[in-house]
């Protein structure tokens, strides 16, 4: 009995133990590469080399990278605000409006979710070239502001906000605005603070739609960079390493940062 | 009397003005050039960019670097969606698919028949670059095939230099299992899971998965079946080391696990960049099939410029192709020094660089013999759906090894591959 209960741990501890590995060793492959030249990474080195500031140097004269990390930034801030903005409003809307339509066109923003982008590209991209936004980060978010996840995301959140709380808000003369603005959003501030990082993740590492729209140097984002520098014929897989690694920082950082908060907005934002 | 003084004068700085704007109005746009690669292409764009702008200063460049499947997929989607105007005045594709995007979108890449010099580059690169006897693009870089050996390797197994020329693929093989006897060494490093191979060895026999009119051609190809069958006796020889995925096949011969390497050209930087090994290789000419119309010449990969037709800067991204990449032959001697590039114009090679003595392939005159092969390489018809075939025949290399008959894999290629082209 003892025994099989004990087996039965060790079990779980290498299960455990098996998927930890997999899912660390590509951020430690990422790191150890980083310090390797290309040649030593080819031959499958495992342990910690010297050329880390050789990479760091190189990727840093062949990329401009302040301005990159700007071109990322903004649209990745931007499009998360206004993403967030925009389809919390909506879910908000649609668990508090009651009416005949809305689940009829509720139906219709999820059916959405089902319709790949690569259908959507070619219409979007003419869309974008007839309004000259071509080449402009304005046409990377636009597409994304109105977000199908986030609004069934919001939606089913506000389904645990109290309506006692909006209507006596009601009856203290608050406008809709209003009782959205300062009972909803403090509220559901961990379901905010999930959305900021799904939204922002999703943002900033996007790729396709950026590669489609974006047409030159100065207005790329680090995705597209890192996929120029990974393709080459003779790609020097230190200084991808290092592209990768500060590619993968800002949502590392965002990640931590709200990952209380994300946590409790994964389980459900109003106890 | 005043008034007319200023009048005149008046009438003297628009007149100059005007003269200045008609003087410019030639040449001054901005050429946009997409090609991928910061190291190669790009790199090597920017210089001849320099060299154009050196003699036309009105004339400005931007070369935008995405990776590859980007650039192509940029293309699609612009072309696809008839928004021409987002397109680049010139743009590098990759040979293989070339006949792709010239047949599937006629009318969006500029005719350059009769403003450039063809006879001046390998025959198979105008090929591939024409549809119904109309030439598109300025052919770049080649990747005309050498087979690299060890000579130290091929020394101890009791092979001298002499005895690697005009080989063909069964004797390749014999003398493989010999240096695998006297050496240990293994005599090749191969991709079962990569077509390549398959591909230099059907083109040096003037065979392409397509016939000349461009149709599937895998049944009745004897070409294709001959190059299946090289690797088939390969395969089952054992004399090549397995290798999974380009870096551990790059590996095979940086390691120094490997006698010869049979790829194309582009591949004597890597080579080169094992100063230990300076002086232990030699190329010769790749060994031959054993078919009507075999050769020692092939080529693997490369690609080519081409001039949107909708460019705004259509005459002036012309020019400039036609005045650097068909015409200087100093700048094709830098890019080759400089980024190991060989270019097609065949007229490259009576310039310094291609003359050399290279010190690391033992003194040998190697840009030379790849000049030779280069206009030795047979022209085919890379059709439209290369890539797609190509995974048909990759799907199937695997059941070579395991001693699959010849004949029935074409089969299963051909249905695969007819499945994938519809």
């Amino acid at each position: 009995m003892n025994l099989s209960r004990l087996s039965g741990t060790a079990l779980q501890y290498a299960f455990l133990g098996l998927a930890a590995f997999l899912s660390i060793f590509p951020f430690f492959w990422m790191v150890i590469s980083a310090t390797n030249t290309s040649i030593d990474i080819i031959g499958g080195k495992t342990t910690f080399g010297d050329a880390f500031l050789a990479n760091v140097g190189k990727f840093f004269t062949e990329v401009d990278v302040p301005l990159i990390f700007w071109n990322s930034a903004k649209v990745a801030v931007l499009a998360t605000v206004l993403t967030i903005a925009v389809s919390s409003l909506a879910g908000y809307g649609f668990e508090m409006f009651k009416s005949k339509a809305r689940d009829r066109i509720y139906s219709l923003v999820l059916l959405t979710l089902m319709v790949p982008f690569g259908a959507l590209m070619i219409p979007l991209f003419m869309m974008m070239a007839k309004t000259g936004l071509i080449n402009t980060h304005i046409a990377i978010m636009l597409p994304t502001v109105a977000s199908a996840f986030i609004i069934f995301y919001f939606r089913q959140s506000t389904k645990a906000f109290p309506t006692e709380l909006r209507d006596a808000a009601k009856v203290d003369g608050l406008k809709e605005w209003q009782i959205f603005l300062y009972i909803y959003v403090p509220v559901m501030r961990s379901t905010y603070a999930a959305a900021f990082v799904i939204v922002f993740m999703t943002n900033w590492n996007n790729y396709l739609w950026p590669l489609i729209v974006l047409q030159s140097n100065e207005t790329k984002t680090i995705t597209l960079v890192v996929s120029s520098l990974a393709s080459a014929y003779y790609p020097d897989y230190g200084v991808v390493m290092i592209g990768t690694i500060l590619a993968t920082l800002p949502t590392l950082f965002v990640f931590f940062v709200m990952q209380r908060q994300f946590v409790q907005g994964m389980l459900g934002s109003v106890k | 009397m005043n008034n007319r003084t200023i009048l005149s004068r008046l009438a003297a700085g628009m007149f100059a003005g005007a003269s200045l704007l008609a003087s410019t109005a030639a040449f001054a746009g901005e050429v946009t050039v997409w090609c991928w690669d910061p190291n190669f292409n790009v790199a090597i764009m920017k210089e001849a960019a320099a060299r154009y702008t050196a003699k036309r200063p009105e004339t400005t460049f931007n070369i935008v670097d995405f990776a590859k499947a980007d650039v192509e997929q940029k293309l699609q989607t612009a072309l696809s969606s008839g928004t021409t105007d987002t397109l680049p005045d010139i743009v590098l594709i990759e040979d293989y698919g070339a006949q792709k995007y010239l047949q599937s979108f006629p009318g969006a890449f500029a005719a350059l028949s009769g403003k450039i010099d063809y006879s001046g580059f390998a025959p198979y690169k105008v090929e591939l670059m024409t549809v119904d006897g109309t030439v598109y693009g300025v052919p770049f870089d080649s990747g005309v095939t050498g087979l690299y050996y060890r000579k130290d390797y091929l020394e101890q197994a009791g092979f001298k230099p002499e005895d690697m020329q005009d080989l063909t693929w069964d004797r390749f093989i014999e003398i493989g299992k010999e240096v695998e006897a006297k050496t240990g060494k293994k005599m090749l490093g191969l991709d079962i899971n990569d077509a390549g191979f398959i591909r230099i060895l059907m083109q040096s026999a003037g065979g392409w998965y397509f016939d000349k009119e461009g149709n599937l051609s895998i049944e009745n190809n004897a070409a294709l079946k001959a190059a299946l069958e090289t690797e088939q006796k390969i395969l089952q020889a054992g004399i090549h080391k397995p290798a999974a995925g380009w870096t551990e096949w790059v590996n095979t011969f940086t390691s120094g696990d490997v006698a010869t390497v049979t790829t194309g050209v582009w591949i004597t930087g890597t080579v080169k960049a094992q100063a230990d090994q300076s002086g232990k290789w030699g190329v010769a000419p790749i060994p031959k099939l054993n078919v009507e119309g075999a050769g020692h010449a092939s080529n693997l990969g490369g690609s080519s410029w081409y001039v949107t037709e909708s460019s705004a800067e259509k005459d002036e991204a012309i020019d400039f192709l036609n005045e650097v990449y068909a015409k200087d032959i100093d700048f094709y001697q830098k890019i080759l020094t400089e980024r190991g590039a060989v270019g097609s114009l065949l007229a490259a090679r009576t310039g310094a660089a291609y003359s050399e003595a290279d010190a690391f392939f033992g003194g040998e005159k190697v840009w030379q013999n790849f000049s030779d092969w280069l206009a030795m390489v047979p022209a085919v018809n890379y059709g439209v759906f290369t890539n797609e075939v190509d995974t048909a025949v990759t799907a199937h290399l695997p059941s070579l090894g395991e001693g699959a008959n010849v004949d029935d894999v074409l089969k299963q290629i051909a249905s695969q591959a007819e499945g994938q082209i519809q």
